[in-house]
Parts: structure tokens; C-alpha cells; sequence
């Protein structure tokens, strides 16, 4: 290589680390200025802070209407998973292994509701529920943000199974097992890693949603996006800043048990 | 066209494996075509051939993950076609050797007798003894990511031993494995089919592994056994051109036969059964090579290399086209070295082989 060519290689090089670099700044320096907030002394929102507490902190589990409102959140995100585990894994059997027509086009059917934008899939959950006689509650609005995430536990399962070599499951059924003996001891537990990964998703997602839960949520039973909406319109102290410091932990103390258990690389497969 | 092979070779005892006519289609296109096959208690017969020729298909068939189109497979007797995949009496090696990543060694070979409701206890002690078969007691523990190829070989083989198929199909086991170690593998593998007295169909692109481990060969074309036999059979009388030039190395020749005898190229002249136009083959190592122009095939060495103890020559004759020669290697200094004109003659006139004109 000329010296020329080289100089122009680092620098191609250097500039996509530079990217990167900068890349990672934009993805936690926001998460970084709120928790800094979070400790402020001052009742308003503003940056630098002056002083430090940890009263912010106590207030959020004082106050009764965010405690509900994070477990009522805990809650959709447990029921969000587990419908989108009971729905999709089947659906993604269905897509990779059935052998009669229509199976691509379901299998890109699915991706329907994740593409219509969530106030829109809220708004017509709503109706179509008030059409049967069921109005907004904790169960719709887990319901409706199920059938918003469904794709992606859909398609991760999808994508593993295509992976999966096929003799896998022949050899099972030479050696002796029926179709549902193979799928329950080979399949399924080859499928895990990818399901895991995909609960990953849907849990954050029933959790955090709010384009769907505004219009599907009970008014009773407010789950934290909404709620913590609610805050930021009527007041501006840095409780809301507290609020997002502790699912910041919670989301971390994830992140250590799924690496510890299962590994951080599994669920990237 | 031929006709297809007759599948019984004299069998002595009943077939284990007795297969009829099987004729499997893909959409228009026919991969097994009226296929026949007889195989005797404790035989291991090798479906040999090019891919595409239908020996995996054929070995799909009896496994049961594919149902022929006509014709039928029978084990001991009783008509299997309609039988499910897992009620067979057949255990299958893959090519993947497809082990459960998620179980262990032990598990893996306890698998099918899980499958079949067998007390832990009995499931212990069988598991206990296949692997000694295997000698894998060691890595019991094991996951399959843990072993080297040849030990996923053997657990493969073990899954499907302990279950005590009347048949083991093997496809291709030896591809996974660097070429080192498959010949000693083949060897191993042959010895302990023998040993245990399993009734084996082997399935493999690769002659000297057929040559190796077969004791019968069904060379298979276009979805066809072009020819049933065993090995040495296959090697010195091939049946057809198309064998002779499948199974080791050949040399062709368009010539003219009358009165029951054939003209060779080097002026001599062998038996025929043919008569008219015919191909003759004839086999690398029986030709002699000798420097100087005395004869009447003659030619110039083009290339040569050593194998072992022998040397392979290319002489570019001067008809055209290229004979294969193999010679035991000379000393130093009395090689034929590449240019050289050469004259080569036929060992054997009676070791010719006579086909229709291709």
C-alpha cells in the first residue's frame, strides 16, 4: 500500500469509530442528564443542578398514584409477554414448518399492526372493543399492545427456527418420538434463547407503551407512561426525573440477570 | 435405456431390507425410478453415486421422512411404506450427525429409549453399554460442542445402536470428518457393524469409502441402480461405461468388433460378446509404458505425479486425447521424464472391458 492509500485508510477507519463513539453518547448522555436531575435540590426542572438529595427518590414511593401506576405497568408488561410467547411461538411454527399455502403471507401479516402507527392501533382497538361490549381496562390495553408486538416475538422465534437444522428434528422422529414429543424436547428447548430474546422486547414494550395504552388503558388501573405523562402537564419538579431514575436501575438489574442466566450473546442470536 | 437391475444377488437367507420398484417424483422430475434392492441379514450395501442420482432420496424413503410413489420397502417381511417415521425399525446417522445441542452425551443416546417409555434403571444400563461400544464411557457428561468429529460421529451411532434397529442407514457420515482421520474411521465403523451384526445401508459420493466399507455396491444413475455388486466385482468387470468411469480411473476407446473379437489400439485384439461399433475401457494400471516409438499407440508424456509408490502418467497420444497410465515408480535417473515420446501397450487383452458405443 502507497502511504497515501494508508493515511486515507486510518482516516476512513478513524471516522467510523468517531461515529460510533458519538453514536454511544446520543444513546446515554440523555439517560446520564436525568439521573443527574433526579438528585437535584431545586423543585423545578433545570440543568446543572445545584445541590444533592435523595428526597425525589422517597417522594416516588410516597405517592400512591405512582407506585399503582408502575405496578400496573409490571403487570401489562408480564401479560404482554406471556400472550405474545402463547400467540407467537405457534404462529412462528406455523410460518417456518407448515406445508400448505399462505404461510409467507402470514408471516409478513404479522408485521401489519407493528406498522400501523400505535395511536392508530389504539384508536381502532377502542372501537372494536366498544363494538363487543368491552370497554378500555388493564386486560384490553395489555391485549392491544400484545397484537402490537407480537411481530417481533414472531419474527426472532422465526428467524432461529430457520437456523435450525432440520435433521434435528428428523433424528428425534427416527428415534422414536412423536410429532409432539419432538417439539416439546427438541424444538421448544432449542427455541428458548430466541424466545427469551423476544420477551425482552415485549416486556419493555408492555411496560413503557404509550402510543396504544392512552387509548386502551382502564382509567382506573393508569399504567406509568400515562401517568408520568400526566405529571410533566401539570408540574415540572424533578419526580419525574426520579421516576425514570428507577426504571433506569430496574432496566440495568435486567440487563445483569439475563447476562448471568442466560447470556447477553444467546439472546443476540 | 437398461433395464433395471435385478435386486436379488443369491441370497442365502430371507432379506432384512427388501426394496421394490420404489419410483419417487419430485414435480416433473423422476429422482428414484423404479429402484429394486435386497438386503441380507448383517450386509452393508453402499448406495454410490454422483449427488443428484437418488441414493438420498432412496435412503429418505426407507427412513420414512419421504413416501414413494410406487413401489414398496419391506423390513422382515411386513410392508413398512404405510408404517410412521417413528415406529420403524430403522435407525438413521445423519450427515450433520444432527445431536441435541441442549443434551448431553448421555442423554443424547438415552433419547429414543425415553421416547419409548423405557424404566430409568434399564435406560442407565443400556445407555452404559452402547457407549462402551463406542468407547465414549469418558464423555458421558459431555455436550456434543464439547467432542471432536469423530466422537460426534460415534455418539450419532451410538443414539441409534441402543435402540437395536433391525436396519442403520448412514448418510454420508464421514463428511463432517478432515481426511485424515476418515480413513481410520471407515475401517472402525465397518469393523464394528460387523462385529455387532447390523444390517447396514451407507450412502456416500466417495468410492474408495464404498470400496472400504461395502459388501455389496449399487452404483446408482439418474435415479437407477446401474449396477449391483460386490466391490471387487464392481472394480474389475464394471457393468457399464458409465460405472467403470464412476469407480476408479478409466481410459475409453471407440473401436470395431467382428467374429467375437475386438481391435485395441496397441495393435492387439481381446473377446468380445459385442459386435459392430463398441467402447473399450481399459484400466490405467494395464497399460506398460516404455520410451522409443515401436509401436502403434504412441504418444508424448505430458504430465506425471507421484502416488506412493506409483506414478501416474498423461500421455498425450497421437490420435488425440489423453491415456491415463499408472507404473510402479523407477529409480532416479531412469524415470520417463515429461515430453518424452513414449509407446504404450496392453498388459491384459482379457482385462478389457467391452461396452456399447457412447
Amino acid at each position: 500500500m502507497t502511504p497515501r492509500r494508508q493515511l486515507a485508510d486510518t482516516l476512513a477507519i478513524g471516522a467510523i469509530l468517531a461515529v460510533a463513539v458519538v453514536a454511544l453518547i446520543l444513546l446515554v448522555a440523555p439517560s446520564i442528564v436525568v439521573v443527574i436531575i433526579s438528585f437535584d435540590t431545586r423543585a423545578y426542572v433545570s440543568f446543572p443542578p445545584v445541590g444533592f438529595t435523595l428526597d425525589w427518590y422517597a417522594k416516588v414511593f410516597e405517592e400512591t398514584a405512582l407506585v399503582e401506576a408502575m405496578l400496573n405497568s409490571l403487570q401489562v408488561g408480564i401479560t404482554v409477554t406471556g400472550l405474545c410467547i402463547l400467540l407467537g411461538v405457534p404462529t412462528a411454527l406455523v410460518c417456518v414448518r407448515g406445508r400448505f399455502p399462505g404461510t409467507t403471507a402470514l408471516s409478513v401479516f404479522v408485521l401489519v399492526p407493528h406498522m400501523v402507527p400505535g395511536i392508530v392501533l389504539g384508536v381502532a382497538v377502542l372501537f372494536a372493543g366498544a363494538l363487543v361490549g368491552v370497554g378500555p381496562s388493564i386486560y384490553l390495553q395489555s391485549l392491544s399492545i400484545a397484537v402490537f408486538v407480537l411481530a417481533v416475538m414472531v419474527r426472532t422465534v422465526m428467524s432461529r427456527l430457520q437456523r435450525l437444522d432440520p435433521a434435528l428434528e428428523e433424528a428425534s422422529a427416527n428415534l422414536g418420538a412423536s410429532p409432539f414429543q419432538t417439539l416439546a424436547t427438541v424444538t421448544f428447548p432449542l427455541l428458548l434463547p430466541a424466545i427469551l430474546a423476544g420477551a425482552v422486547f415485549t416486556f419493555v414494550e408492555g411496560f413503557d407503551n404509550l402510543s396504544v395504552a392512552i387509548f386502551t388503558h382502564g382509567f382506573r388501573d393508569r399504567p406509568l407512561p400515562v401517568e408520568l405523562l400526566a405529571l410533566v402537564q401539570t408540574t415540572n419538579t424533578p419526580l419525574v426525573a426520579a421516576v425514570s431514575g428507577v426504571q433506569i436501575v430496574l432496566a440495568i438489574v435486567a440487563l445483569v440477570i439475563v447476562a448471568a442466566t442466560i447470556g447477553l450473546d444467546r439472546v443476540n442470536e | 435405456m437398461h433395464e433395471p437391475v435385478d435386486a436379488n444377488a443369491d441370497l442365502l437367507t430371507p432379506p432384512v431390507l427388501s426394496i421394490g420398484g420404489v419410483t419417487k417424483r419430485f414435480g416433473p422430475l423422476t429422482v428414484l425410478d423404479r429402484c429394486s434392492l435386497d438386503v441380507a441379514e448383517g450386509e452393508i450395501v453402499t448406495l454410490l453415486g454422483p449427488s443428484g442420482c437418488g441414493k438420498t432420496t432412496l435412503l429418505r424413503c426407507i427412513a420414512g421422512f419421504w413416501a414413494p410413489d410406487a413401489g414398496t420397502i419391506t423390513i422382515d417381511g411386513a410392508d413398512t411404506v404405510r408404517v410412521p417415521v417413528n415406529r420403524r425399525p430403522v435407525g438413521v446417522v445423519f450427515q450433520s450427525y444432527a445431536l441435541f445441542p441442549h443434551l448431553t452425551v448421555a442423554k443424547n443416546v438415552a433419547y429414543g429409549l425415553r421416547m419409548r417409555g423405557m424404566a430409568k434403571a434399564d435406560i442407565a444400563a443400556r445407555v452404559a453399554r452402547a457407549l462402551e461400544t463406542v468407547a465414549l464411557s469418558d464423555f458421558a457428561g459431555r455436550y456434543p460442542a464439547q467432542l471432536s468429529g469423530g466422537q460426534q460421529q460415534r455418539v450419532a451411532i451410538a443414539r441409534v445402536l441402543v435402540l437395536e434397529p433391525r436396519v442403520l442407514l448412514l448418510d454420508e457420515p464421514f463428511n463432517a470428518l478432515d481426511a485424515k482421520l476418515r480413513g481410520a474411521m471407515q475401517v472402525d465403523l465397518r469393523q464394528l457393524i460387523k462385529r455387532l451384526g447390523i444390517t447396514a445401508i451407507f450412502v456416500t459420493h466417495d468410492q474408495e469409502e464404498a470400496l472400504t466399507m461395502s459388501d455389496r455396491i449399487a452404483v446408482m444413475r439418474a435415479g437407477r441402480i446401474e449396477q449391483l455388486a460386490p466391490p471387487e466385482e464392481i472394480f474389475d468387470h464394471p457393468a457399464t461405461a458409465y460405472v467403470a468411469d464412476f469407480i476408479g480411473s478409466s481410459n475409453f476407446w471407440q473401436s470395431h468388433a467382428e467374429g467375437g473379437r475386438v481391435n485395441l489400439p496397441d495393435g492387439q485384439s481381446a473377446p468380445s460378446h459385442r459386435a459392430g461399433d463398441v467402447t473399450i475401457m481399459v484400466r490405467p494400471h494395464n497399460l506398460a509404458i516404455r520410451p522409443g516409438e515401436d509401436g502403434p499407440l504412441k504418444g508424448a508424456v505430458g504430465f506425471q505425479r507421484n502416488i506412493g509408490a506409483l506414478v501416474e502418467y498423461h500421455v498425450a497420444t497421437d490420435g488425440g486425447g489423453t491415456v491415463r497410465v499408472m507404473a510402479m515408480r523407477q529409480e532416479r535417473g531412469r524415470s520417463i521424464a515429461d515430453g518424452t515420446r513414449v509407446t504404450l501397450s496392453i498388459l491384459d487383452p482379457n482385462l478389457c472391458a467391452v461396452y456399447e458405443p457412447q
